[in-house]
């Protein structure tokens, strides 16, 4: 075998890592013993790895001594129960097996009233043993049995834990989307029981020479002096800066509010400052909150009703 | 631990060790708790992150290791390299196991090993320190060793968890350990 090969291979640095099977790790050992050259290479990476493990090390905290310490021996004392009290079963049933015997004996004994004595112990004796035999197999199958099904049990439910809680999980996610939609969709009802009004005079709201492609309209109800904007287009604002709504009656700029984020982007409409009454609509540019006349400059779209 | 004490002291104290835990002597695992927690903590400390968990599976680990000592062949390695891998092994299971993962469902678990690079704040000072090790190695190769060492990856998983090609992965990991083995030499 090429030994160089098999060193470069990078099984050796797996078998140090400890993520081999029992066979592959057999196979490892017997050809480190065979060849001293990948020995000596084993020996080194483990080593080198140890090394590192121990570079890690954090002292645990001192009351922790006790507590692992005790920790164990309760743990093997538990451990080590089982196995006195199993030992003391088998020889409970044992104790208890020999007067069946006893009957089972002295039955054919008194059936057959002495035939030649002798023959007959010689016959019955492997019968019994056969039977009690069969009785300490029996008993030991099915407490196999039981252990296996009460482990089984186990299994099963720790599984049926684990899927009660996933459907809890699941069922909390439900109830908090479906009251996300409902927000949702009530917000679109309003929206819609707006636009469908005949009460509401839909108002486009042009681009300006200075942003000719920017569009919005305005809902106004002249009766309950209510507006509302929806955005079809408009720039991003720069930083800082918010688009303001004016209402412009006989040609004196009013205060309409200014647009949220959501709105000037176009997700929502929004229900703006009620206005007693209007000819036109604009919005301008302006400082964060809103100013109190606008700066025509940074007038963006403007519309007729 | 050979460090600080000659090799063949500390050799002999391991072959006395050995002796009383395959006699079922229970007092040696005081001794062993002396002389092994700190490395095996740390260890388990980096894997599974938590002091309540990490101290689970120090004792978890410990009963395995009583319970399964008649199967250590001391023919085959030392004692602290049979008992790190049980706690590694433990420590692993442990971080891989259902119930741990709940709540970090979305983030892979070697997201753990691979990302999460701060060095412990304690080492002790007798030892080739963490930082000094681990600056001789470069990310990738300190990357690689930790997924292999602490995620508990083969190496074609880490080829594939990196994107990487498996001769890559076997070469760096080769390099990395070269490194290592040089350092405490």
């Amino acid at each position: 075998m090429n030994v160089q090969e098999y060193i470069e291979s990078g099984i050796l640095e797996e078998y140090a890592l400890g993520v081999l099977n029992e066979v592959e790790r057999a196979e490892v050992e017997r050809i480190a013993r065979e060849h001293p050259e990948i020995g000596r290479e084993l020996d080194s990476i483990v080593r080198s790895l140890d090394a590192y493990a121990e570079a890690h090390a954090i002292t645990p905290p001192a009351e922790m001594r006790d507590r692992v310490l005790q920790g164990w021996q309760q743990a093997i004392r538990e451990t080590e129960k089982p196995e006195p009290s199993a030992v003391s079963a088998s020889n409970g049933t044992s104790a208890t097996t020999p007067p069946q015997m006893v009957a089972v004996t002295s039955a054919p004994a008194a059936a057959v009233p002495s035939p030649s004595a002798d023959g007959a112990v010689v016959r019955q004796m492997p019968a019994q043993e056969s039977n009690s035999g069969r009785t300490r197999w029996l008993i030991a199958a099915s407490v196999a049995l039981l252990v296996l099904s009460a482990l089984g049990n186990f299994l099963l439910y720790n599984r049926l834990k684990e899927t009660e809680a996933n459907l809890e999980v699941a069922q909390t996610e439900q109830s908090r989307y479906a009251a996300t939609q409902k927000a949702a969709l009530n917000e679109r009802d309003e929206q819609l029981r707006v636009l469908r009004n005949e009460a509401f005079r839909a108002v486009e709201l042009k681009g300006t020479p200075k942003s000719p492609n920017a569009l919005a309209r305005v809902y106004y109800n002249q009766q309950t002096k209510a507006v509302y904007v929806d955005v079809r287009n408009l720039p991003a604002p720069p930083a800082g800066k918010q688009y303001q709504l004016w209402a412009l009656d006989n040609g004196k700029p009013v205060d309409a509010g200014v647009l949220a984020t959501a709105t000037a982007a176009g997700d929502s409409i929004q229900q703006m400052k009620d206005i007693a009454s209007a000819q036109a609509f604009a919005m301008t540019v302006e400082d964060e909150g809103g100013v109190a006349s606008p700066t025509l400059s940074t007038m963006t779209v403007i519309g007729n009703l | 631990m050979s460090v600080p004490t000659p090799e063949s002291a500390a050799l002999e104290t391991e072959v006395l060790l050995v002796q009383r835990l395959r006699d079922r002597d229970e007092g040696a695992m005081t001794i062993f708790y002396d002389k092994y927690s700190a490395a095996l903590y740390g260890v388990i400390m980096r894997i599974v992150k938590k002091e309540e968990i990490a101290e689970d599976v120090l004792q978890e680990a410990m009963v395995k290791i009583w319970h399964s000592f008649p199967s250590y062949d001391a023919e085959k390695g030392r004692l602290f390299t049979w008992v790190m891998n049980v706690c590694r092994n433990l420590a692993i299971d442990k971080i891989r196991s259902r119930q741990y993962r709940v709540g970090s469902r979305t983030q892979p678990i070697e997201e753990s090993a691979a990302l999460r690079q701060a060095a412990e704040p304690s080492f002790r000072p007798e030892h080739i320190g963490l930082q000094e090790m681990t600056n001789q190695l470069n990310p990738e190769q300190r990357q690689i060793v930790d997924l292999l060492y602490f995620g508990g990856f083969t190496q074609s998983e880490v080829a594939e968890e990196l994107n990487l090609p498996l001769g890559t992965v076997k070469t760096r990991a080769r390099a990395a350990i070269k490194v290592l083995s040089k350092l405490i030499r």
